[in-house]
């Protein structure tokens, strides 16, 4: 075996090496720029230390940034799970599943830019949605405005990553077996809760590596906001800042002279946010292990 | 034993009323108000595919007519203006080239690192899984930076000393790759270790090297999911916006997302609403096809990673 063990290893090194050198060494680099001020080649660095991340902390849009990203993260996640669970209640003995999984899963594989541009049209002033609603007599919306436009993101988003989730756990709704249900059924166990005894603690595991992975996703969130905001002249209200969009404003510094130091620190800060926020999905989603 | 023949359902006791009231929310109501919302969601993603389409067709002042108004006339000049005016055809391009060559890097790469990890099953093994698990946690937003400066920096040097010209998007397919890989051989390690190795085994006791064995056994084998996991790398690279937005300055040589993005800047002077929606059918119509050809072995592929 350690001839075959030496020959893997050939293998393996070549992308250790790129993911290494091109993924992992950048990241240091730049946790390296967060510590100084600096705005490119051919300009002077100047060390400040944690000065940057200071400032990020104390800045009222930074903050609001790091809000709004929160309120996405877990009322987004309310409204996902919401929809896959009620999925996993009923769908495994629906007529038209694999139908349904297929089109419900579709806008996740859609560019969210596309998905943004179609909903914000839709939503606009003189746009589907108020049109539909003075059919039934109720007053239009501004769904864009500054006040809406957040709440409208968060609701594309959940419905467009929803599907994703949908499909993760209805694959491990599939590999429960039948008879479960049955014995259950004749126990007088109605559906609704049976969903609550069996189907449940059965996916538990893949229901907390949906969570891992929503909320690594919901950090990261950036397409969709700018896609919904776009027409606004002012560029994206402050309401709907989340910590990407803030990050590639800072980046698109209107003076020309972007300070990389501190739009590193946010990249370094969404790293550690999205490490303390899974490892607290994880401690939340912790159960004893079920096995059939 | 004879609490056992009790629960048999034929010598249950007559149900109370509260039971049955139970059961007809837990079985009946409850179940097809949930149904009832599924066909809603299902009815609405249609819909929304049927009205983009529609919208696409019609003129801009058939458009700003009603937005559920059936076009007065097909309206073909709106992929014209997508196409040519605002540079869709070009970007068209950019992204096919895009999409394919970090395919064969990120494939190229992970394949065999996927293998190798997968049939290893020492510490290093588990640590080098661990390792790469850890970046699928690391957000692009941290490298942008770095990546940005090093593509910079790059483009000025070859420029200044060897080529004379550079395209900043070899840069992007090259860092887009990297930060594609860790999922890519997370997913395939998975994959790779539910195979069995007997196959593999008794290759070997032919004499055959582990480089013969993987490219003559276990690609022939694996192909099916191999493809599908590439193609769900492919539809990430498709819709990849942030890093071309960082990495490629000029908005001539940007991906088709980037173009739909400008384009939707530029509405408010040209109000070209019609062309809009022709550019969103030209970035989604593509990925549609796809999930109608391969849309079964697409959801299989993505539920690979999260179920091993």
């Amino acid at each position: 075996m350690t001839s075959r063990k030496g020959g893997l290893r050939a293998f393996i090194w070549p992308a250790v090496l790129v993911y290494t050198l091109l993924f992992v060494v950048p990241a240091i680099y730049g946790a390296a720029i967060s510590l100084f001020d600096w705005s490119g080649i051919g300009t002077k660095a100047t060390f400040r230390g944690f000065g940057n991340y200071l400032f990020i902390l104390t800045d009222d849009a930074f903050r609001q940034s790091f809000i709004n990203t929160l309120v996405l993260a877990v009322s987004g996640g309310i409204l996902i799970f919401l929809a896959a669970f009620c999925c996993m209640a009923v769908l495994r003995q629906m007529k038209g599943r694999g139908f349904i999984r297929s089109v419900v899963y579709l806008p996740n594989i859609i560019s969210p830019i596309a998905i943004g541009a179609a909903l914000s049209f839709a939503l606009d002033s003189r746009g589907a949605l108020n049109q539909v609603l003075s059919w039934i007599g109720l007053p239009p919306q501004s769904w864009l405005g500054p006040d809406l436009v957040f709440r409208c993101i968060i609701a594309g988003l959940a419905w467009s990553a929803a599907g994703f989730y949908v499909i993760l756990l209805m694959s491990a709704v599939d590999g429960i077996p039948e008879d479960l249900y049955e014995a259950a059924s004749l126990e007088g166990v109605t559906k609704v809760q049976a969903f609550r005894m069996i189907t449940l603690p059965l996916s538990w595991d893949v229901f907390a590596t949906c969570a891992v992975l929503w909320v690594i996703g919901s950090l990261k969130v950036f397409e969709i906001v700018l896609a919904f905001t776009g027409s606004a002249n002012s560029g994206v209200p402050l309401s709907a800042r989340t910590v990407a969009i803030q990050q590639y404003m800072a980046f698109n510094d209107p003076s020309g002279l972007p300070h990389l130091g501190v739009v590193s620190a946010i990249g370094v800060l969404m790293f550690l946010l999205s490490l303390v926020l899974v490892g607290l999905t994880r401690r939340l989603t912790r159960r004893e292990a079920l096995e059939l | 034993m004879t609490s056992h023949i009790a629960h048999t359902p034929w010598h249950r006791p007559p149900e109370s009323w509260g039971r049955k009231v139970s059961r007809l929310f837990g079985d009946h109501i409850v179940p097809s108000a949930i149904k009832a919302g599924i066909w809603l969601w299902v009815a609405f993603n249609l819909g929304l595919l049927a009205w983009v389409l529609m919208t696409s067709l019609k003129s801009t002042r058939d458009i700003l007519l009603g937005p559920f108004a059936l076009p007065t006339h097909i309206e073909w000049e709106n992929y014209v203006t997508a196409w040519d005016t605002a540079g869709f055809g070009q970007a068209t391009l950019v992204t096919l080239i895009f999409v394919f060559s970090s395919l064969v890097l990120v494939m190229g790469f992970s394949l065999p690192a996927a293998y190798g990890l997968a049939r290893r099953m020492d510490r290093t093994a588990s640590t080098l899984t661990a390792y790469f698990a850890m970046g699928i946690a690391l957000p692009m937003q941290t490298v942008l930076i770095p990546y940005f400066v090093v593509n910079t920096s790059v483009g000025q040097f070859m420029t200044d000393w060897v080529t004379g010209a550079w395209d900043p998007r070899i840069g992007l397919v090259v860092f887009y790759s990297a930060t594609a890989i860790p999922w890519t051989v997370f997913v395939l390690t998975a994959y790779f270790r539910s195979l069995p190795s007997s196959l593999e085994e008794a290759a070997q006791l032919d004499g055959a090297g582990p480089w013969l064995i993987f490219r003559k056994i276990m690609l022939p084998v694996a192909r099916g999911p191999v493809t599908t996991i590439a193609i769900i790398t492919g539809l990430g690279a498709w819709n990849e916006t942030l890093l071309v937005l960082f990495l490629v300055p000029d908005g001539a040589q940007r991906t088709l997302p980037a173009a739909l993005l400008n384009m939707y800047y530029g509405l408010q002077y040209t109000s070209n609403w019609g062309a809009l929606f022709a550019g969103v059918v030209l970035l989604v119509g593509p990925i549609v096809a796809v999930f109608l050809w391969l849309g079964r072995r697409i959801i299989e592929g993505a539920t690979l990673g999260a179920n091993k």
